[in-house]
């Protein structure tokens, strides 16, 4: 077939040989060539450069703006576009990622940030988007190490505020896990920190208490309560830590402290009031009870300990929960009341609770039952 | 050009430029050098233009209607242009380049290369959804052949440097130096050891130096470092393979048959034919704005795993389709660029599906557009060796190499089974040139020395006298005879030098000495030698013949040169070509010959 279109074939014209004055002069028009391109070229490359740059960034304000009032997919557009423009901008790419991942695409976000990382591993933002993918993924231990990289990794001046935030996010991550060794290794270094941020101290005071350490945030409640003794948020948290530490009587004034220097705050305040008032009264172990009623709360924290057990051990074993229910009827249904069967009521239920804590460690704790436990092992 | 008088030129450098003249070797590097600048900056220059230009026609948060109206127009601009102006710029511009270098003596006006120039720019810039690396090439080729033929290089000179020029472009063009220069001796030239090697690699490497003066060292796309998950993991790249393969011979297949349903449309349409193209790609791009232009923006997401199956899907289909119409149609534009968006469209869609069956044990979707990018070049383009190297270079990613090999190696056996031809050369042929095939050999080559080899007449002696062996030669039609001592073959002797010793009286005189004699003279190379092996082509055997004027040769062991296999003569090889059956044709049965 012939396609006219196309006239491939031209006629071949004889090469004129070239004196060397034209040999010379043609060299001489090439190279001027070459010099009058590079300028161009570089020139050309600029004005590209800066309009590509000014454009990404346009696309970047509106992308955020409509991610932040919560249009995901648009925004992603104009980030997507700001990413293509100017790639060599990571904080075009880590916010392109982050929209992904809140457009519920943890896969596709994770693939972003790679190159990323490829370019600058210690590139702060990048590792602590890539450590929030790893969260949503459910690869702690990757995101642990993200957010580790984060932390001590390189950001742009003034942005310690934000590498304080990842520190926080690893925290949450920690605490969420139940890693109470690694979250207390977290917290020790930022406990000095923020002296002058009570929110912070509060914060990392709260933390210390999900860490078991909860002597340690006595100590930063109390310096708050010194420096402001109407800090009503102190005190609850100061509850909170004596509560922890089985110190119920204290947790109950810091409780009713606080309430008295923040009404308004009552309804949450009375919950824990509450809880506190059920942890002294399930207690058996509060000094100047008498031997009847240190035995009916011994037999009543056994019911309640076997039956929070039977709610997951059933489940998993069920003869282990009807031999559970055989031993404790045994126990509690032994007439005299003496200071030994007292104390084999509340042995048992101890060895329930540990069995309990081993077997549904998933499980949500009672509060109060976990509480009169804790103070119990202590 | 400007008259420079010799005269006014410093004797000096008049000699220089002579010496430098005379020197093809000298001049051919410094040539390379010169045209990989020029060409680098051109190239540097045309993808810069391309993307301001695109940026104005499609500024950001513009209107929808301009997807739509813009190709059209700028079909319309750029098809008036090739059919009034530049009529060699239309398409690719690789199959022109080849045409140029094979029927026109390397020939390329300068008024083509500026109207590939030009009208690809606008085509691209419009949204025209194909490839700049094709035109690209026929503009360094077109440099090339211009500046040697205003330098009044040689027709043989001149042919050299045009795939010099094409790979200088495609290194500037793809931001790949290696594939640049594998490109240019396996596509343009059809021969990996061609002996402009050296000049093609010195091209292609300076006009990537000159990229990265203007531009900085950033690969073509931005690519994470993907892996082989598990060994299982290949039953994916070989399916990917298989449907890469597929789509490139659906997307070949269409683009060839559209193309010639053009070509029946009257001539005076040609110049609006391009519209045609220009809208479908509207039509599509309204609605799917990925689909416009280049597309490298796009491959970049997918590559870098940013992928909805749907999406992908769908754009892969409907980039076959609109680069299949807008290039039959007739707009400027290749289709390199097109094949790559194709095959990481492709490659992200089964990446994805098998992501989703079996997530644990597969990469991500990107790493399978890596390797769907290589499969599409590979069954398009056709070269398979090439699209290995490209996709290393333009993602710099070694890892996923393994996997690029066999899916590429996959999709160019199945292109190669259902699409008998390449696309440039089926491209070509549409046009009605037959150019040369690196596919099909020449049936002459595949004859070895072997199949004409035949036993070897019983030696002469060295310390035999001219008479023993006159008496042992003359009733030979052989044009020399082997001598042999004990430890085997010495050379070669000419009977008729023998002959003339006994015309001369001198029958007493030994071999040996005769074959001294021989040597003496300065024309005659025998005592060299010259032998041939039985896996040699024939024509191997010719050219030695050629070159010592002996028409019979020893065969000879590769193991040992002095041990004789058999000789081969000239007769034989004939024979061997089929010219002899030929001769021996019987007329009798046509008086009127």
């Amino acid at each position: 077939m012939r396609n006219m279109r196309t006239p491939l074939v031209q006629p071949a014209a004889p090469t004129p040989a070239a004196s060397v004055s034209e040999f010379i002069a043609t060299f001489a028009i090439i190279l001027a060539a070459i010099v009058g391109l590079l300028l161009f070229d570089t020139a050309l490359a600029r004005v590209d450069a800066t309009g590509r740059k000014a454009t990404a960034a346009r696309e970047f304000d509106t992308g955020q703006r409509l991610v932040a009032q919560g249009r995901i997919e648009p925004g992603i557009e104009h980030l997507r576009a700001a990413t293509t423009l100017d790639g060599e901008n990571s904080a075009y790419g880590v916010a392109l990622a982050q929209a992904t991942l809140a457009e519920g695409r943890p896969d596709a976000a994770e693939q972003m940030l790679l190159p990323l990382l490829e370019r600058d591993e210690t590139d702060g933002a990048v590792n602590l988007a890539m450590a929030r993918v790893l969260a949503k993924e459910g690869r702690i231990d990757q995101a642990k190490s993200s957010y580790h990289r984060a932390i001590y990794g390189r950001w742009p001046p003034g942005a310690e505020k934000t590498r304080t935030e990842a520190r926080f996010e690893l925290i949450d991550l920690l605490a969420k896990a139940n890693a109470r060794q690694e979250l207390l290794a977290e917290l020790l270094p930022i406990q000095d920190d923020s002296t002058n941020d009570g929110a912070q101290r509060k914060r990392i005071a709260h933390l210390f208490v999900v860490a078991g350490q909860p002597s340690r945030a006595v100590t930063i409640y109390r310096e708050i309560l010194r420096r402001d003794s109407r800090d009503a948020d102190a005190y609850v948290g100061l509850a909170e830590a004596a509560l922890s530490l089985g110190d119920f009587a204290t947790a109950r004034a810091d409780l009713l402290a606080a309430q008295k220097l923040s009404p308004a705050d009552s309804i949450s305040l009375q919950s824990r009031m509450i809880l506190t008032d059920s942890v002294i009264g399930l207690d058996p172990t509060q000094p100047g009870l008498s031997l009847n009623e240190q035995a009916r709360r011994s037999r009543n924290l056994l019911q309640m300990t076997v039956s929070s057990a039977r709610r997951c051990l059933a489940a998993q074993a069920p003869q282990v929960a009807a031999a559970l229910d055989s031993a404790t009827a045994l126990v509690t249904s032994v007439g005299a009341v003496t200071a030994p069967s007292i104390v084999q009521n509340i042995s048992l239920a101890e060895q329930i609770w540990g069995l309990r804590r081993s077997r549904c460690e998933a499980e949500r704790e009672d509060g109060a039952l976990a509480l009169v436990h804790n103070r119990i092992t202590q | 050009m400007p008259a420079i008088k010799v005269r006014a030129l410093p004797a000096r450098l008049v000699r220089m430029v002579e010496d430098l003249r005379r020197k093809e070797d000298r001049l051919s590097l410094l040539l390379s050098l010169v045209i990989g600048a020029l060409v680098g900056l051109v190239v540097v220059a045309f993808i810069l233009l391309t993307g301001r230009l695109a940026a104005l026609m499609f500024p950001t948060g513009a209107a929808g209607w301009r997807r739509i109206v813009i190709p059209v127009l700028g079909s319309l601009v750029t098809g008036y242009l090739l059919f009034k102006y530049f009529p060699l710029a239309r398409g690719s511009g690789i199959p022109q380049t080849r045409a140029a270098l094979f029927i026109h003596d390397g020939r390329i006006s300068l008024r083509s290369v500026a109207g590939k120039f030009v009208t690809t720019c606008l085509a691209l810039a419009s949204g025209i959804p194909l490839g700049r690396e094709g035109p690209a090439v026929y503009i360094g080729a077109g440099l090339a052949s211009t500046i040697a033929r205003r330098l009044g290089l040689s027709r043989a000179q001149v042919r050299s440097l045009v795939p010099v020029g094409g790979a200088a472009a495609l290194s500037a063009a793809f931001n790949t130096p290696i594939a640049a220069v594998l490109f240019s001796l396996e596509e343009i030239v059809g021969d990996l050891h061609a002996p402009v090697l050296g000049s093609i690699v010195l091209a292609s490497a300076t006009a990537w130096l000159v990229l990265h003066l203007v531009l900085g060292d950033t690969p073509l796309f931005h690519v994470p470092g993907y892996h082989l998950v598990s060994p299982a993991e290949l039953g994916a790249y070989v399916v990917l393979g298989i449907v890469g393969g597929l789509c490139s011979v659906a997307f070949v297949k269409l683009l060839l048959w559209l193309r010639a349903r053009f070509a029946k449309l009257p001539t005076a349409s040609l110049w609006i034919q391009p519209v045609v193209g220009g809208l479908t790609v509207g039509i599509f791009g309204y609605f799917f704005p990925q689909v416009l232009g280049v597309g490298y923006d796009q491959i970049e997401r997918v590559l870098n795993g940013d992928v909805i199956l749907k999406t992908v899907a769908i754009l892969a289909v409907l980039k076959i389709i609109s680069t299949s119409v807008a290039y039959a149609s007739g707009n400027a534009g290749g289709v390199f660029g097109p094949t790559l968006f194709i095959g990481a469209m492709v490659g992200a869609a089964v990446g994805a599906v098998a992501h989703l069956i079996f997530p644990e044990s597969t990469a991500g979707p990107g790493a399978y557009a890596v390797v769907g990018m290589g499969t599409a070049f590979a069954g398009v383009i056709r070269a398979p060796l090439t699209s290995v190297i490209m996709i290393f270079e333009v993602t710099r990613d070694y890892t996923i190499i393994v996997p690029l090999m066999i899916a590429n190696l996959i999709a160019f056996y199945i292109s190669q089974k259902l699409q008998k031809r390449p696309i440039y050369e089926a491209l070509a042929q549409q046009d009605g040139l037959h150019l040369p095939t690196r596919a099909v050999p020449e049936p002459a080559r595949l004859l070895l020395v072997s199949a004409a080899t035949r036993e070897a007449p019983q030696a002469l002696n060295p310390e035999m006298t001219i008479a023993e062996a006159e008496e042992r030669v003359k009733d030979s039609v052989l044009e020399s005879w082997p001598v042999s001592d004990d430890l085997g073959l010495v050379g070669m002797v000419r009977t008729r030098h023998i002959a003339a010793a006994v015309k001369q009286g001198r029958l007493d005189m030994t071999i040996t000495r005769l074959m001294q004699i021989a040597k003496r003279s300065a024309s005659d190379t025998s005592v060299d030698m010259p032998h041939v092996h039985n896996d040699q082509p024939l024509s191997r055997a010719l050219a030695r013949m050629k070159d010592n004027g002996f028409k019979v040769l020893p065969v000879v062991s590769r193991a040992n040169g002095r041990i004789m296999l058999g000789i081969v003569t000239f007769e034989d090889i004939l024979e061997a070509y089929g010219v002899e059956r030929v001769e021996q044709l019987d007329y009798t049965d046509h008086p009127d010959l």
